[in-house]
């Protein structure tokens, strides 16, 4: 019994320590991000001197970074410079606009709208594969799965004609409906929803719900966690989208990755006002997971009832 | 009713060889979308005259009576953005109309540009265009001739010869000079001075060389990054009149005076007087703040970052002409500069608008007299070259009044031919010119292969 | 139990049962209207599908076997309905090529290059990624770890990180004289050349990756762990598995789709790398020595202009991706499912 607790506490100690150290090593650079956001550029950059203790300067670097003329990464109340343009849910509209937004406060939007369709979309179509019998299941899920590997980088001109086409240049519209079918998302609910036993859906179906009701009343609830790490996915998708958003979106409506892309100069980089930039980026993701936490603990919980 | 047509024909007698053009690409996809339209009375002649404005570029710059638009957008990025801010005002006090500038990161701004001319649509009244990219996107037909704008306002003559080269297709002209790089050698004084060079008895590269060994272990006389060889190539090469491709379009990578600066480069690493830093980056930085990289050879405009980038460092520097290549050879050179150009897809109202504010911009002498005081921009309008602005004193030089000579340099650079194939050029070089500085490949050989790469990769001859 | 068993799947032995009596009856109980439903459910996806996906993919294909000559701006089609009129012009002058396109890669050595770089990241970059990310995965489900929460939280945050500051910090760290080379000179271990050798840009790339994209497929991994029964473990326990075997015998195979999943998906994402190499370039890597093949194709396209045959590349691109997927499933497992 002494030997069993000895080798358990060697266990717990390493599972410990690696866990550390992936923690640690995960946190370097991203402390070092948050480091030089409050530190002056020549400080940060001092290849003599380099420092990893937080200076003083996060407000004032925060403060030129808002001052620039070609980017508002922080919005405000104010008189208005852009629009967001939600076709036809105006009483959002008004809502919005209320508030001069900026990159940060877009890009929350954007991920946002994008991560609830695309669930809606992703776990529709993930059910009709995963529990419904067609013809031409397998070759149009295998076409849609194909579509994962298209670069963007290639998409950019073609999608960019269709949207001055029909009227979406400038929207956000532009840069979220062309991948709420998202791949991954249907593969992944596709993958889960097999696990669905079909004796529930048949009984259920006995008792008189509709497929519809199967859908939402069964296989949605059932897959909360499933969901609940899918929606990081499409979030961080939609988070990090780059070329696109910087060619279909004027100045106004830049997203975070842009809006800090415009901080490279021709010459001249802003580290400070970048890295300022990268550390406020960070916390909306953050606060993201600690919502989703929720999800993944009903979990766990579950699982460390055994002793 | 709905009518629909299909107009196929090639109307702009270009040609092709014998290869079958398909004009229309994406026919099938876009008819497809269209398709719960059905299709109708295919009519050529009418299908022109019901799309609103004409965007034939050929004819349209020769209307005079073309009406202004009363807006317009232009794109630039960074200090030149800025620049153009500072002529807003005055401009639209003097012209009327409302013209906004909009200020986009550089790399980023050409990649929305050339996605707005790849597509048709979206582009901007104007754009910044630099000329190392010009010839690709000229030739690309996405931009606007302005050559009988050009001819009516009489100012051609008024800038520097050889910055038309990579604007001019087909005797078409698709953009108006705007700055260029006069390449000066800046020079940290205090070093140099401290180790007994005396820059103004440098007259060739060799002789810099020579210098350049006066200097102790880990002091380095200038920079020679192994990123950025063809920088430094093109730059040496432009001086003494080389070229990259002959004027019929073969590639000339491997001509004698090629080699000649490839050797001067093969010296220089050789010599162990060169620092090894990637351009741009910090340690790059750093090095010529701290001095242990003593000068850097480099267009006008590095005045002005090396003062944003090194601001204590002011008054320690200095400028000298460019060593020649071979003794009583030239030392003139260019390195880089820009223009305003307007896309093809602008309707004439807005191309007019955008034209008379770049004339009004760059065409005038008090416009970029006001450019290069504020900003450092050195004008392509040759006219401006005998202003007293020129003479004025540059602190951050000590005190050295910079602008005259680069304005004696400017008129005598020879035109570069830049082409579509530029960026071919670039690749070849840094990756053949790396082998040739490892020890791999003699100069020779090194601008050998570079030239039968590119050759290779572009379809074009040796020359 | 009872919050484990409304989360996960049932217990397999009901799962046998369903399935026995599933093939009894034959393939499957037919339900009214059955082969339209499924339609309907995947009619959203495939109308933002067709809409925004189906125009560039075939129009990428047919640019593919034409060379681009330059913009088109002759009208194309037009529509008048007397309420609104509409005109599409040409998008390029394009001048068929053939197979041309796809012949010339044979001998594009940089393509070459491109594709053995990208090949030499994923074959390293993969496998090490999905293994700590497996590593963490289960870590961080065993029952004894406290702050788990926050440890996940940590570990998955680099995705979010901006990549300009990331790479910007990364090549800082990585530098001659950077913080990694002086724990590795204070260890008594040479330092290393992580920027400018051709070998090791290529492994601080596949570090930089692998740091970035751990944590968010361990976040998936631990999804799918939860998926797994509790009473698989019980019953593992009580014939006297030890941890080892247990991961083995059970977490492995029970993880199997997922882990598929993560690989699959890894392997596209390794095969997309863009951002990372150029920045890391710009470092000072020798130059063809990190260029990935999704960089090449957007070279090409953007910056050559050569719109034909960035479009072959692309399908090529597409159909060795295919490939390897399609054999991964099916080494996977997938197919038997």
């Amino acid at each position: 019994m002494r030997e069993e607790t000895r080798r358990e506490a060697v266990w717990q100690f390493l599972t410990y320590g690696f866990i550390l150290l992936g923690a640690v090593v995960t946190l370097v650079p991203l402390y070092w991000i948050f480091v030089a956001s409050t530190l002056e550029e020549s400080e940060f950059l001092s290849s003599t001197d380099p420092t990893l203790i937080p200076g003083d300067s996060f407000f004032s670097n925060f403060q030129a970074l808002q001052a620039r003329d070609n980017v508002q990464f922080v919005g405000h109340v104010g008189e208005m410079t852009h629009y967001i343009d939600f076709g036809p849910f105006y009483v959002a509209y008004d809502f919005w606009n209320l508030w001069n937004m900026g990159a940060i406060e877009s890009s929350i939007f954007v991920a946002g709208v994008y991560t609830i369709l695309s669930l809606l979309l992703c776990s529709m179509a993930g059910f009709a594969f995963a529990k419904y019998e067609f013809r031409f299941k397998q070759p149009i899920f295998y076409a849609i799965l194909a579509t994962l590997i298209l670069p963007i980088q290639l998409l950019v001109i073609p999608l960019f004609l269709l949207m001055s086409q029909i009227g979406l240049t400038n929207s956000y519209w532009a840069i979220i409906l062309p991948w709420l079918a998202n791949p991954l998302g249907i593969f992944l609910m596709r993958q889960n929803m097999r696990s669905i036993p079909d004796a529930l859906l048949e009984s259920a179906r006995m008792d008189g719900a509709t497929e519809f009701q199967l859908y939402y009343k069964i296989a949605l609830p059932t897959m909360k966690s499933s969901l609940a790490a899918l929606s990081i996915i499409l979030f961080l998708f939609q988070w990090n989208l780059f070329l696109f958003p910087l060619v279909i979106l004027d100045q106004g409506k830049y997203t975070i990755p842009v809006a800090i892309n415009q901080l490279v100069g021709a010459q001249r980089v802003y580290y400070d006002q970048i890295m300022v930039a990268a550390t406020l980026s960070i916390i909306p993701i953050f606060v993201l997971f600690l919502f989703l936490q929720k999800q993944f603990v009903s979990g766990i919980l579950a699982g460390s009832v055994k002793e | 009713m709905l009518e629909v047509s299909l107009d196929m024909t090639n109307n702009d007698g270009r040609s092709v060889g014998r290869r079958t053009v398909l004009k229309g690409a994406g026919i099938a996809g876009l008819a497809g979308l269209a398709g719960c339209v059905g299709t109708g009375d295919p009519e050529p002649t009418e299908t022109t005259q019901s799309s609103g404005g004409s965007t034939d570029s050929s004819g349209s710059t020769a209307t005079p009576q073309s009406r202004l638009a009363g807006s317009a957008e232009v794109w630039g990025w960074d200090v030149a953005a800025r620049a153009m801010d500072l002529l807003d005002e005055p401009y639209e006090e003097a012209n009327g109309g409302d013209v906004s500038i909009n200020q986009i990161g550089r790399a980023d701004l050409k990649d929305k540009f050339k996605s707005t001319l790849l597509s048709g649509s979206g582009a901007p009244a104007a754009s910044m265009m630099e000329s190392v990219d010009a010839a690709s996107w000229v030739n690309t037909g996405g931009l606007r001739d302005i050559s009988g704008w050009l001819e009516e306002a009489g100012i051609k003559g008024d800038f520097v010869e050889g910055k038309w080269g990579p604007l001019e297709k087909d005797g078409g002209t698709y953009a108006l000079p705007w700055d260029i790089g006069p390449v000066g050698t800046f020079y940290r004084r205090d070093v140099l001075n401290e180790y007994d060079i005396d820059v103004d008895s440098v007259e060739t590269w060799d002789q810099y060389i020579e210098e350049g060994k006066k200097l102790p272990d880990g002091q380095y006389l200038l920079n020679l990054p192994s990123n950025d060889y063809d920088g430094l190539w093109r730059m040496m090469l432009r001086q003494i009149g080389g070229q990259p491709f002959t004027a019929n379009g073969d590639v000339n990578v491997a001509s004698d005076k090629s080699l000649q600066v490839a050797r001067i480069l093969k010296r220089i690493r050789d010599s162990g007087i060169a620092n090894d830093l990637a351009s741009w980056s910090s340690g790059w930085f750093t090095a010529f703040g701290d001095g242990t990289t003593a000068s850097l050879t480099a267009g006008a405009w590095m005045e002005g970052t090396l003062k944003a980038e090194l601001g204590d460092t002011s008054g320690q520097w200095g400028v000298f002409k460019p060593p020649a290549v071979e003794s009583g050879g030239s030392r003139a050179t260019n390195w880089g500069g820009s223009n305003l150009t307007i896309p093809a897809q602008v309707s004439d109202e807005k191309a007019r608008r955008a034209w008379d504010y770049m004339a009004y911009a760059l065409g005038r002498e008090e416009s970029q007299l006001t450019m290069y005081r504020e900003y450092g921009l050195f004008p392509a309008l040759e006219t401006t070259y005998d202003a007293e602005a020129y003479d004025d004193p540059h602190e951050f030089l000590d005190g050295q009044p910079a602008g005259r000579m680069f304005a004696e340099i400017a008129p005598e650079i020879e035109p570069y031919r830049y082409t579509i194939d530029t960026p071919e050029v670039t690749q070849a070089i840094n990756t053949h010119f790396r082998d040739m500085m490892a020890g791999d490949k003699t100069p020779k050989e090194a601008v050998d292969a570079a030239a039968q790469q590119v050759a290779d990769r572009t379809d074009r001859d040796l020359a | 139990m009872a919050t484990r068993d409304s989360l996960s799947g049932p217990d397999p032995s009901v799962r046998d049962r369903l399935r026995f009596a599933r093939q009894s009856v034959g393939e499957r109980m037919p339900t009214p209207g059955e082969g339209i439903v499924g339609y309907v459910f995947l009619l959203p996806a495939f109308l933002l599908f067709g809409v925004f996906l189906a125009f560039p993919i075939v129009y990428t294909f047919y640019l593919s076997f034409f060379r681009f000559e330059g913009v088109g701006d002759e009208t194309l089609l037009w529509i008048d309905t007397g309420f609104f009129s509409y005109r599409l012009t040409s998008i390029a002058d394009l001048s068929f090529v053939g197979l041309d396109n796809y012949v010339r890669m044979f001998t594009d050595t940089l393509f070459h290059q491109a594709m053995f770089n990208t090949t030499f990241i994923l074959v390293v970059q993969v496998p090490l990624m999905v293994a700590l990310a497996l590593l963490f995965a289960v870590a961080l489900d065993a029952s004894f770890v406290k702050l788990r929460g926050v440890f996940r939280t940590v570990l998955a945050l680099p995705v979010s990180a901006n990549l300009v500051a990331y790479s910007t910090v990364f090549l800082l760290m990585m530098q001659d004289a950077g913080l990694i080379n002086y724990v590795l000179t204070s260890l008594g271990l040479p330092a290393i050349p992580w920027l400018t050798s051709s070998f090791w840009s290529r492994m601080t790339i596949v570090g930089a990756v692998t740091w970035r994209w751990t944590g968010y497929n361990m976040i998936i991994l631990l999804a799918g762990l939860q998926n797994i029964p509790q009473q698989l473990y019980e019953a593992a326990e009580i014939d006297g598995a030890n941890r080892i075997e247990k991961f083995r015998y059970v977490t492995v195979p029970q993880l199997r789709p997922v882990l598929l999943f993560v690989f699959v998906t890894s392997t596209i994402g390794t095969f997309k790398l863009f951002s990372e190499p150029v920045i890391i370039n710009g470092g000072g890597a020798p130059l063809d020595s990190t260029i990935t093949i999704v960089q090449y194709i957007y070279q090409t396209a953007f910056i050559d202009f050569r719109l034909g045959y960035a479009s072959a590349l692309t399908y090529v691109l597409i159909a060795i991706v295919s490939v390897l997927s399609a054999v991964q499933l099916n080494v996977g497992g997938e197919s038997d499912a």
